[in-house]
This record gives C-alpha cells, sequence and structure tokens, in this order.
C-alpha cells in the first residue's frame, strides 16, 4: 500500500527523525499527537547516538540550559509541566554586575519563579548529585509516550534514491523513509552531509561559547546567587560577555568573548567582582567540566526540500535567546505543515519558511538591540546614566518601568526583538540618559570634589 | 524535593489564588497540589469543581475583560504557574495552535457543565413528579411538610460539604 498520496503522509508512513534532542523530541511530540488526531498510523523514529543520563559530554548538549519564560509558560499550556526533578533551579530576577555596581532586574508583569535551569545531560562530569534528570531525556520520553521509537545510532550517510531518503550507518541501510526531519543541532559534520545532497540546503553559521560547571554547595548558591541569573559586563580583555546560571549544587559559567578558553574562565574567577561571591578560601579546582559548545548566529539557507525538513538549530533560531523555544517553533510549524499540508518543497516553502523567516527578521532588530546594548556598556558615561536609570525603576517598581521591562525582556528572551525595539523608540529615556551625562560632567567640572 | 528546584508560585492550603469580583488577566496551570474553585453567596461557599496538576484556570479572562467570576483557593499546598496575559495573545497570534488545548478545557468544561445541568433539571422534574403523585394519593400538604423537607435538604448540603473536603485532602476513610 502507498505511504504517500501526492505529497501527503498517508497510513504506514515512515518519518525518520536524526537527532533527540529538544527539536527531534517537539516535532515527534507534535506530529505524533496531530498524526493521531486525524487518525493516521504513522511510524516515527528518532535517531539519537547520545545517552542523555550520563554524566559530562558524552551525555550532554552543551548550553547554558535556561528554559526561558515564554517557553516555560508555552509548554505548561501544551500540557509539559517540567518536574522537579528536571529543573535545577528556579530563577526570578536577573543581576547585572559592572565595574558601576550591580542592579537586580525583576519583571514587572509576574511576580513568580517562571524561569527554569536545567542540564541537558545526566550533570556535569564527576557530579554525584542524585535524583537529576536530564532535560533533553525528559522530552525524548515524552516523544516516546506519543508513540515514537527511540534508535541509539549514528547515521552516517543520507542518500536520496529518486526523492526518496535512505539513511545508513557504517554502510549498512537502516531505513528509507517517506520523510526525514533534519534535528542534529549545530554539528557541522551531519549538516555538511545534508550540504551534499545538492538540496541547496546550507547550515547555518555558528561563533563559540565557553561552559564549564563549578560545584559551589545549593546552600551556598542559593545564599549569594539566590534565584537569579548573574550577568557580568567587566571590560575583562577577551571576554565580552559571562553570566551564571545557578543549577542545584553547580553553577553554570557561560561566557562569550574572542576565543575564549579555561584559562579566561579562571581570570572571571579570579575579578574582584567574581571573588566576591565565592566562597572564602575558593581555589579553583584543577580540573572541572567544561565545553566550548557553538552558538547559531546566522540562519540556515533552504531548511527545506522534497521529503526533508530540517529544524531547531539546523534551521531558524532566535539570536542569543532561547534556543529550546525556537526549536519549539520550528519542530511544531514543521510538523503541523507535514501532516495537514504535506511534504513536498512547495508544501514546506509555503506554510514552514514564513515561520523559519518570521525568527530570522526578528534577529535583525535582535542584532540592532545588542550593539546598542554593547555600545552602552563601552561608554561609560552612558553606561553609568542608564544603570542609575535602571536601579531608579527597580526601587519604584509600582511605577511604570519601560527601560527595565525592556532589559527583562532581552535577557530573557520573553518577548520577540522586533515589538522589544518599537518600545525602544520612546525619546525619554535618551532624554534622560543625555541629561544625567550633561549634570555629571558639569559636577565634574566644577565641583570636582563633590561627592558622588 | 528541592524548594529551589520549583517553578511558579506556592499557595499554602485556603490561600487565594484568583478572587471573585476582582479583575485581573493572568491565566494559570497547576504545576503540583489542588486547588477548588468556590462560588460564594450569603448561605456560604459552594465547590464548583476541583482541580488537579496540569489544570488550566483562569482562561475565560482570555477572551474578556471583566471580573472573576469565582474564586480560587488552594487545597493543601498548592504551586502555581501563572501565565501572562499579553504575551500569550502575542504567542497566540504567532500560532493559534497554542489555544488548542484551552479550547478543549473549555470545551469539557461546557460538557460538564451540561450534564449537570441536564442531571439538575431531570432530578427537579423527578421531585416535581413525586410531589405531585404525593399530593394526588395520599392528599398530603406540602405546606406542612415544609419544615421536614427544609431540614433533609440542609443535612444532605452538610453531608455533601463534609465529603467534598475530605475527598480534596485526599482522606482514604471516604467512603
Amino acid at each position: 500500500m502507498a505511504r504517500i498520496k501526492g505529497s501527503t503522509l498517508t497510513n504506514g508512513a515512515r518519518v525518520a527523525i536524526i537527532g533527540g534532542g529538544p527539536a527531534g523530541s517537539f516535532f515527534s511530540i507534535f506530529a505524533s499527537k496531530l498524526a493521531r488526531d486525524i487518525g493516521r498510523a504513522i511510524d516515527f523514529t528518532i535517531y539519537e547516538k547520545k545517552t542523555f543520563t550520563n554524566h559530562g559530554a558524552s551525555g550532554c548538549n552543551m548550553c547554558a540550559g535556561v528554559v526561558s519564560e515564554s517557553l516555560v509558560q508555552t509548554l505548561a499550556i501544551e500540557g509539559v509541566n517540567l518536574p522537579s526533578s528536571v529543573v535545577r533551579w528556579g530563577i526570578e530576577s536577573y543581576f547585572f554586575h559592572t565595574q558601576n555596581g550591580s542592579v537586580q532586574i525583576k519583571s514587572s508583569r509576574l511576580q513568580q519563579r517562571g524561569i527554569a535551569t536545567i542540564f541537558r545531560g545526566g550533570g556535569p562530569a564527576g557530579s554525584s548529585e542524585q535524583g537529576v534528570q536530564s532535560f533533553d531525556e525528559f522530552l525524548l520520553q515524552k516523544a516516546v509516550e506519543q508513540g515514537a521509537y527511540v534508535k541509539h545510532a549514528f547515521v552516517d550517510e543520507v542518500r536520496l534514491e529518486g526523492d526518496k531518503p535512505i539513511l545508513f550507518s557504517g554502510g549498512k541501510i537502516l531505513q528509507d523513509c517517506d520523510l526525514l526531519v533534519g534535528a542534529f543541532g549545530v554539528k557541522a559534520g551531519t549538516g555538511r552531509m545534508y550540504e551534499k545532497l545538492g538540496i541547496g540546503y546550507k547550515i547555518p553559521s555558528t561563533i563559540k561559547a565557553t561552559q564549564s560547571e563549578i560545584e559551589l554547595g545549593s546552600d551556598w548558591i542559593a545564599s549569594r546567587f539566590g534565584h537569579s541569573i548573574h550577568i557580568f559586563l567587566l571590560h575583562i580583555p577577551g571576554i565580552k560577555f559571562v553570566s551564571i546560571i545557578p543549577k542545584g549544587d553547580y553553577i553554570t559559567i557561560s561566557m562569550l568573548g574572542k576565543k575564549t578558553d579555561v584559562e579566561h574562565i579562571k581570570t572571571f574567577l579570579s575579578h574582584p567582582v567574581m571573588k566576591k561571591m565565592l566562597p572564602s578560601g575558593f581555589k579553583i579546582p584543577e580540573r572541572f567540566c567544561h565545553c566550548f559548545p557553538k552558538i547559531i548566529v546566522g540562519a540556515a539557507r533552504k531548511p527545506f526540500a522534497n521529503k526533508l525538513a530540517f529544524v531547531g538549530d539546523a534551521s531558524s533560531v532566535r539570536l542569543y535567546k532561547d534556543g529550546i523555544g525556537s526549536a519549539y517553533i520550528t519542530s511544531k510549524a514543521a510538523a503541523y505543515t507535514a501532516l495537514l499540508h504535506g511534504v513536498g518543497e512547495e508544501d514546506f516553502r509555503k506554510h514552514y519558511l514564513p515561520v523559519c523567516k518570521t525568527l530570522n527578521r526578528d534577529n535583525l532588530f535582535g542584532q540592532f538591540l545588542f550593539s546598542v546594548n554593547a555600545l552602552i556598556s563601552i561608554v561609560s558615561p552612558v553606561n553609568r546614566s542608564y544603570f542609575k536609570l535602571i536601579q531608579w525603576e527597580q526601587k519604584n517598581l509600582q511605577k511604570d518601568t519601560p527601560n527595565s521591562d525592556i532589559l527583562w525582556d532581552m535577557l530573557t528572551g520573553s518577548r520577540f526583538y522586533k515589538d522589544i525595539f518599537f518600545r525602544t523608540l520612546n525619546p525619554w529615556p535618551t532624554i534622560y540618559v543625555l541629561g544625567a551625562m550633561v549634570i555629571s560632567s558639569f559636577r565634574k567640572v566644577f565641583f570636582p570634589h563633590m561627592r558622588k | 524535593m528541592s524548594e529551589e528546584s520549583l517553578l511558579g508560585r506556592l499557595y499554602k492550603d485556603g490561600e487565594i489564588i484568583v478572587e471573585e469580583g476582582i479583575q485581573s488577566r493572568s491565566m494559570y496551570v497547576i504545576q503540583s497540589g489542588k486547588a477548588k474553585v468556590v462560588k460564594s453567596d450569603e448561605d456560604g461557599e459552594t465547590i464548583l469543581a476541583l482541580l488537579g496538576e496540569g489544570d488550566i484556570f483562569g482562561e475565560m479572562s482570555l477572551f474578556d475583560a471583566i471580573p472573576r467570576s469565582a474564586t480560587v483557593k488552594a487545597a493543601g499546598n498548592t504551586r502555581v504557574l501563572a501565565i501572562e496575559h499579553e504575551g500569550l495573545l502575542k504567542r497566540i497570534k504567532m500560532d493559534p495552535t497554542l489555544a488548542f488545548r484551552i479550547i478543549r478545557q473549555m470545551s469539557q468544561r461546557i460538557r460538564d457543565l451540561n450534564t449537570r445541568l441536564i442531571f439538575a433539571q431531570e432530578t427537579i422534574n423527578h421531585a416535581n413528579n413525586k410531589l405531585l403523585q404525593l399530593n394526588k394519593t395520599e392528599n398530603v400538604c406540602i405546606k406542612d411538610r415544609e419544615t421536614k423537607l427544609s431540614h433533609i435538604v440542609t443535612q444532605l448540603q452538610e453531608k455533601l460539604h463534609k465529603l467534598t473536603e475530605q475527598f480534596i485532602q485526599g482522606d482514604e476513610t471516604l467512603q
């Protein structure tokens, strides 16, 4: 019996998903549910070679491990509540640390711990923490509950026979399929395999980040870091940006910069601002779990073809933020396209591509906003005035806090960049910052001994 | 279970999560524990529904801006995640399928209400018929029995209330 009619998947159709990370699992969850709702028996097989229960790099899909406020809420609405075994820490605020001091930023909308920090794998190498469940494993199990099969095999070759994708591992055929979903993340080697198929697909551009896990104990973390993610803009040579993400007994140090390495982590941990956050007598461990994952900063070219779709990091993601949320958006859009419209190239172009384009266009606004933010952090007088403005707003949370809200939405990824951009067009903050700069310069010239 | 690792906000037993008559536009999803939906009048509190983990409430505020129609209280320690109204509407605009589960739950509530309405209608009809029958066959004057009937109804209400409370507390002795 034909498994495909026109470009529509029919009973007995076979869908292969390459990668069991969030993108692959989300695709399987939504596609399996929808297939059941519309009364079609379709086979979904996820290929994943990693065992997410493993500690260290072998079980981890390396990222900062933050599930954004909007994704936590979206998943809850979808019926996926993150259990306490998966959520390592509930986050309610952000702290900004600069040379000029620190400021805490809270949401003016909801007073709750709405952001989740998670481990993608079983936890850091050498960790003895009990009861930790990997986020990726949790989602993969959800996909299995919906009826997907998981095969622990590595797909090292894909061929197109006619228009039918055929998967190979070590020279042996694994299966043919009626739809192949590429959810392999940022693995360039796997991505190039698809580029060579001649379908017009090109992997997105990436930059390198540095992640490390430092054990401090949950009591210390609760008292010093609270329920906050801490952002450091300290002008350390080679480091653009550091964030510290509390996760139970560990903190994750996520660093962006020019060719950052272990030495940069050590330099950061020795900085006076950071030292104040560490236990007295803290010594940097000789060995600690660290990795250098890639971060997507561009979009894939043509993330679809006839009977082929690419989702998650292999397709389009939001700039610097909410990678897992982007995986949710693209995977769901691809699943609905495949089940409701078809798996032909035109189906994906018409129904899936617009979703990718929305993310890509939004990233242009994001690029502009991050550039402005970088400029503010570089120019000290502007930085100081802006910092004071945020401090004032945070002390007066009962009033309108438009600038804090902009910063909150940029940090958390709770709103699209386009939405944030239009809110930044309010002229008053600029007038305030420029005014504060003039007053500050006036004081310096005419009252040099006056206390700040 | 570590307190730090939990999302949302914790409400203690009896604490009000949503108050009848108050206008607010957040929707809520229960992360753990139970909550009861109650309606108060001069005769006391009537439990309309009992909600559990994963249940959504306050979704009507998505579609209108009128004050809350009922109060929702924590039944035991309950952890609840609030869903911000404006952000949700923006996400639904981008992905209308996100509203499916909300619509499904609202549809289920309409079904439940229909069932309860039909049951209430049948009970009233049955009681009417019985009373008419009594009046005809035994020439019983209902007016004379009013006090006794009122007492029976009160007793039944008290029993029902006790049973509901036991159910909420997960009392194993419930028969």
